[in-house]
């Protein structure tokens, strides 16, 4: 109830802020009646409105019997996750597809619940086997990065 | 007779042996995909999206491609709600009641094997179905202005929250959410940049596969992190594999009442396979009486809500395809796919690109025939990728998604905004708002909005526009009607609380 109450009033604030980024909004010369900013301000309208009627009346979340309580150690493991994400979306370029992979990979796996010597086994195969699959058989490029060195 | 002549050449479109190939690796592709935790039908398709694309398939070969993965994952998620009595998704949480306990009966290859069968005779209603009345559709549609186009969107919208029973505030919420979305970028008409602050990347707008691909594989990832023991073991399929003529005799009746009542479902906007399952089987059981074993594994308590699944699925492809207004999120992922080849789904779709339409629809019904068929050889391997542990599934899937981000636009950025989405998913299902409106609302908003400033236009601002036909009007009545039920819904359970409480 308190979650979901933070949450209305986090998205209504959000909405507010758009809705002010959204009143400048005006092409520089029109010729057709709604302009550029009527469209979004009703949506943002309509869901403030919605957002308020659930900060003041919040319906109970029915949990199902298989979900587990949120407790510490999955928050942190949630965050970890993200975090590994994270890097794994700056290094994607830079390190290239193969390293960055493998990198975020084998920490994730082990976040998962495998252990240390599977987990590097099947992540490096993966992480290698998908760029062939990808890069060599589909035609989807993905950038190489550090390994450039070895293709020439 | 136009149609059959249409049908046929649909065929020889679909019975090409490239076409052939790419619908059986489909089915295949989506069959898997099905069967892993957390990846469903939509994250099937919007996956491939991109590598359709890269591979340089042809249109009408990609949304084949598409449609044979839609069909494949349906399969899929079966295969783990019967084995596992772990429902993929929400559909398919009636087949996990009687599915279930049939396959602890020793019955598991025949529950699989007569599900598919079920699922077939739906899938097949429902391609008749949209064979006789998506041409008629079509050609009623053309009639329609942008007034009636935004009144109906308007309407897809409402639905969503009206059919959605339990929840029709978060539904609405999350649909909104996805209307906005969709105003971000470059607006089309005027030039002004919304919403993008500065950030280049922005201006085309939030690519449509980054977006899916967040809401759905980022999330999952995340909400697997929270179950990380396993669930029960995979029930073995041993002994008989196909299910026998008396056995499809018995359900035979129900096949067919389940999926006239599927395909409308799926016909309406909103409602798609989870609703149409659940009220096939309600419908049955009531039938059944006391005959009926229902929840213990009775045939027909399979049979229902497969059937009613399969046809709605096929249902939900004749809004889309007629009037360019999805139904469901996986069909809103097929229009997002369809742009990608600068389609534009919609009655025009019938005049001016049949060899698409109409091979997509004969090829529905030979993915259907190959996924009975594959059942029976494949099952055991299947069963096997049941086994797969998450610490090994969880990082591939992550990898993948991010491929299929990177292949849109090359840039890491969409990476970024994905892994955001991802979390924003997160947060949302944590308190319970379904995703899928998000998706409708985001590929609705674009079209919503241009035919609104359209309509406007056309009436030079003046609001007479939106309610001056009669099909407008009839729309907006039926608007009305769908806003009420929840409002009625909620009012009945009310007064029967407090009758129950007067009578303690």
């Amino acid at each position: 109830m308190v979650l979901q109450r933070i949450f209305a009033a986090v998205l209504l604030l959000v909405c507010l802020g758009l809705a002010l980024m959204a009143w400048p909004y005006q092409a520089p010369f029109s010729y057709e009646p709604v302009g550029p900013r009527a469209f979004p301000l009703l949506m943002l309208g309509l869901m403030g409105l919605g957002l308020i009627y659930m900060f003041f009346r919040p319906k109970a979340v029915v949990h199902s019997e298989e979900e587990p309580e949120m407790d510490r150690e999955t928050l942190i493991k949630i965050s970890l996750c993200t975090v590994l994400l994270l890097i794994f979306a700056g290094l994607f370029e830079p390190l290239g597809f193969i390293l960055s992979s493998a990198l975020i990979g084998i920490p994730m796996a082990r976040l998962y619940g495998g252990r240390w010597l599977p987990s590097i086994v099947v992540v490096s195969l993966m992480s290698v086997g998908l760029y062939l699959l990808f890069d060599k058989a589909m035609d989807v490029p993905l950038p190489l990065g550090l390994l450039e060195v070895l293709e020439n | 007779m136009d149609t059959f002549s249409y049908l046929g050449q649909g065929f020889g479109v679909a019975l090409t042996p490239y076409n052939l190939i790419t619908a059986l690796s489909g089915t295949l592709i989506g069959t898997i995909v099905g069967l892993l935790p957390g990846l469903g039908p939509i994250n099937g398709v919007a996956l491939l999206i991109p590598i359709a694309f890269a591979l340089g398939l042809p249109p009408e070969s990609a949304l084949i491609l598409l449609a044979a993965v839609y069909l494949g994952c349906e399969y899929g998620g079966r295969i783990s709600s019967i084995l596992l009595n772990i429902p993929g998704e929400a559909s398919t949480v009636m087949t996990t009641l009687d599915g279930y306990p049939m396959a602890r009966k020793g019955l598991a290859g025949v529950a699989l094997s007569l599900s598919a069968w079920s699922s077939f005779i739906g899938a097949f209603i429902a391609t008749c179905g949209m064979v006789l009345f998506a041409p008629l559709l079509a050609k009623w549609a053309i009639a329609f202005g942008p007034a009636e186009y935004f009144v109906l969107m308007v309407f897809a919208i409402v639905c969503l929250g009206g059919m959605a029973g339990d929840r029709p505030l978060k539904t609405f919420i999350a649909a909104l959410i996805g209307l906005f979305l969709s105003a971000v970028g470059i607006d089309a008409n005027s030039g002004v940049y919304r919403f993008t602050g500065d950030n280049i990347h922005l201006t085309d707008g939030i690519q449509f596969v980054v977006l899916v691909l967040g809401l759905f594989s980022i999330s999952e990832i995340l909400l697997l992190l929270e179950k990380t023991h396993r669930g029960q073991e995979a029930v073995k399929a041993t002994g008989r594999m196909m299910f026998n003529f008396k056995e499809a005799s018995a359900v035979f009746v129900v096949n067919i009442r389940c999926g006239l009542m599927g395909f409308i479902m799926g016909v309406l906007p909103g409602a798609g396979a989870t609703l149409a399952s659940a009220v096939a089987y309600m419908t049955e059981k009531r039938l059944a009486g006391k005959s009926g074993t229902f929840g213990e594994g009775d045939m027909r308590g399979l049979a229902a809500p497969e059937t009613a699944i399969g046809a709605s699925a096929c249902g939900a492809l004749v809004p889309m395809l007629t009037l360019g207004v999805p139904g469901s999120g996986t069909t809103a992922v097929m229009i997002g796919a369809l742009s990608l080849y600068n389609i534009t789904p919609g009655p025009m779709l019938f005049q001016q690109q049949p060899d698409i339409v109409w091979g997509l629809i004969a090829s529905l019904f030979i993915a259907n025939i190959m996924l009975v068929i594959l059942n029976i050889p494949m099952i055991r391997i299947f069963t096997r990728i049941l086994s797969v542990p998450n610490w090994a599934l969880v990082p591939v899937i992550a990898i993948i998604t991010a491929i299929g981000v990177y292949a849109v636009h090359a840039t890491t950025f969409d990476l970024f905004l994905m892994v955001g989405i991802g979390i924003f998913g997160y947060i949302l299902r944590k308190l319970d708002f379904p995703l899928s409106p998000i998706l409708l609302g985001f590929i609705l908003g674009g079209l919503m909005e241009q035919n609104l400033r359209r309509a406007l236009s056309i009436s030079n601002g003046s609001m007479d526009i939106l309610w001056s036909s009669n099909i407008t009007l009839g729309v907006w009545v039926l608007v009305a009607v769908m806003l009420l039920l929840p409002v009625v819904r909620i009012w009945r359970k009310r007064s029967v609380q407090r009758r129950a409480l007067a009578d303690v």
